[in-house]
């Protein structure tokens, strides 16, 4: 009688392994080197990492700052998308508007006499690099209080001359802590660090600290265009 | 005349759970390593910018922004699994006879017998790696949110140097225990041992 051999598996369970194992590391190997699915990646995760950091800022604590000695000069690198705008401050005017109660232009003669806060703190740029550096200038919670925005608005825009552009949640504006600057490890704010105004903050990333910034917008609506890097993929909310 | 099953080899069975967060953890740690490569060549540790760049070929992501989203999507990966191999361990009780213990370090000094020795060393390495692992997680933390972690931040002498240093030492450390790792393991337990880690 002819026996019929039982019938193989064409596969068994511990080959399927092997092969599933090793298609993934090629799949994946194939990306380094590459930007393979980074994009989908951002859009799976920077919904959660940012409820996490916007949970964990405090929006009235101040952080920790550095004694004057601590302050690193030559730390501080300069980067730019573009060219470096050169602004006459004397005809020089920051724009406050949007969903404000009292837009206004100030120019620098009436901002330097709001009250001047001095702060050392840590700048941290998304490059990994970071200094320490002694900023000046005025509070935005000062000129939000000037202007008065409307408990509807949510964000705020910030121009700069050069036509780079943000946008930040408000808490983060109205932080003790975030200035439009106008001094540097004291002295007054070279042309390359921004001067005559430019964001400083230790609570986010150096890329959303705008140099140049000639107009102030808050909003309750973030529109397409949400930040010159973020609008090519860097995160927005950037907080550290 | 039957066909007759091949019989599993005898003994060597690794807990599913073991096996898993094994898998895992060298999975994240290629993406976590990779992507990490990526964002170190936007301002090298060692010589900043003009420093020497990691070949693209050992980096995920594409350029910075590519290579964050992979670092603080794989994150998750990484950490939850090494979390939840700290509570399996000791829910387990597997601590107390699964790591490196005094036997080991005194069978290091006295003993003759080199297979026993062998053992202690596999069994030490596995056990330091743990706390290289926490290292990188500790300090990566400190670099993402040093504001609000400003607490991590001062535990690296609150310098950002010492900070990206320490951060970026668990790269190499890991590549050389993974060979040396490796190395052990089959010494210690040949083929059989290997395959007991990896295959279901």
């Amino acid at each position: 009688m002819l026996k019929i051999p039982d019938r193989q598996l064409i596969i068994n369970r511990r080959q399927l392994f092997k092969l599933s194992a090793f298609s993934g590391a090629a799949w994946l190997l194939n990306g380094c080197g590459t930007s393979l699915y980074s994009p989908q990646v951002q859009r799976i995760f920077e919904p959660l990492n940012q409820s996490i950091e916007t949970k964990i800022l405090n929006p009235t604590q101040p952080v920790p700052e550095f004694p004057i000695s601590a302050i690193e000069p030559n730390a501080l690198l300069i980067n730019t998308f573009d060219q470096t705008p050169v602004l006459d401050p004397a005809t020089f005017r920051l724009s406050i508007d949007g969903e404000v109660a009292t837009p206004v232009a100030l120019s620098m003669g009436e901002l330097q006499k709001l009250p001047l806060t001095s702060m050392v703190i840590r700048h941290v740029c998304v490059e990994g690099w970071a200094a320490i550096v002694q900023w000046g200038g005025i509070r935005l919670r000062d000129l939000a209080d000037l202007v008065q925005p409307s408990p509807q608005a949510r964000y705020v825009y910030f121009q700069s001359a050069d036509g780079y552009y943000e946008s930040w949640d408000i808490a983060s504006v109205l932080h003790p802590q975030t200035l439009m600057a106008y001094q540097k490890n004291g002295q007054p704010l070279a042309i390359e660090n921004g001067a005559p105004l430019r964001l400083a903050a230790p609570i986010k990333l150096g890329y959303k600290l705008s140099k140049w910034v000639t107009k102030i917008t808050f909003t309750s609506q973030l529109a397409t265009e949400k930040g010159y890097w973020e609008d090519r993929g860097y995160e927005w909310f950037g907080g550290i | 005349m039957e066909a007759s099953k091949p019989k599993t080899p005898k003994g060597l069975k690794q807990a599913f759970f073991i096996k898993t967060f094994h898998w895992l953890n060298i999975i994240s740690l290629l993406l976590m390593i990779t992507s990490g490569l990526q964002i170190y060549n936007a301002n090298p540790v060692f010589g900043g910018r003009g420093g020497w760049l990691f070949p693209s070929l050992v980096t995920l992501g594409g350029w910075l922004g590519g290579g964050r989203h992979w670092h603080f999507a794989a994150m998750w990966l990484f950490s939850l699994n090494l979390f939840a191999y700290g509570v399996y361990i000791f829910v387990t009780q597997r601590w107390q006879h699964r790591f490196v213990s005094s036997q080991d370090l005194k069978a290091l000094q006295t003993s003759n017998n080199p297979k026993r020795k062998n053992y202690s060393w596999h069994r030490l390495a596995y056990t330091i790696i743990i706390p290289v692992l926490l290292i990188s997680i500790v300090s990566g933390l400190g670099m993402y949110k040093p504001a609000q972690f400003h607490g991590i931040v001062w535990l690296f002498g609150n310098n950002w140097q010492t900070l990206r240093v320490f951060h970026f030492i668990t790269v190499p450390t890991v590549i050389i225990f993974s060979l040396l790792h490796s190395a052990l393991a089959l010494k210690v337990g040949g083929d059989r041992l290997v395959k007991s880690i990896f295959v279901p």
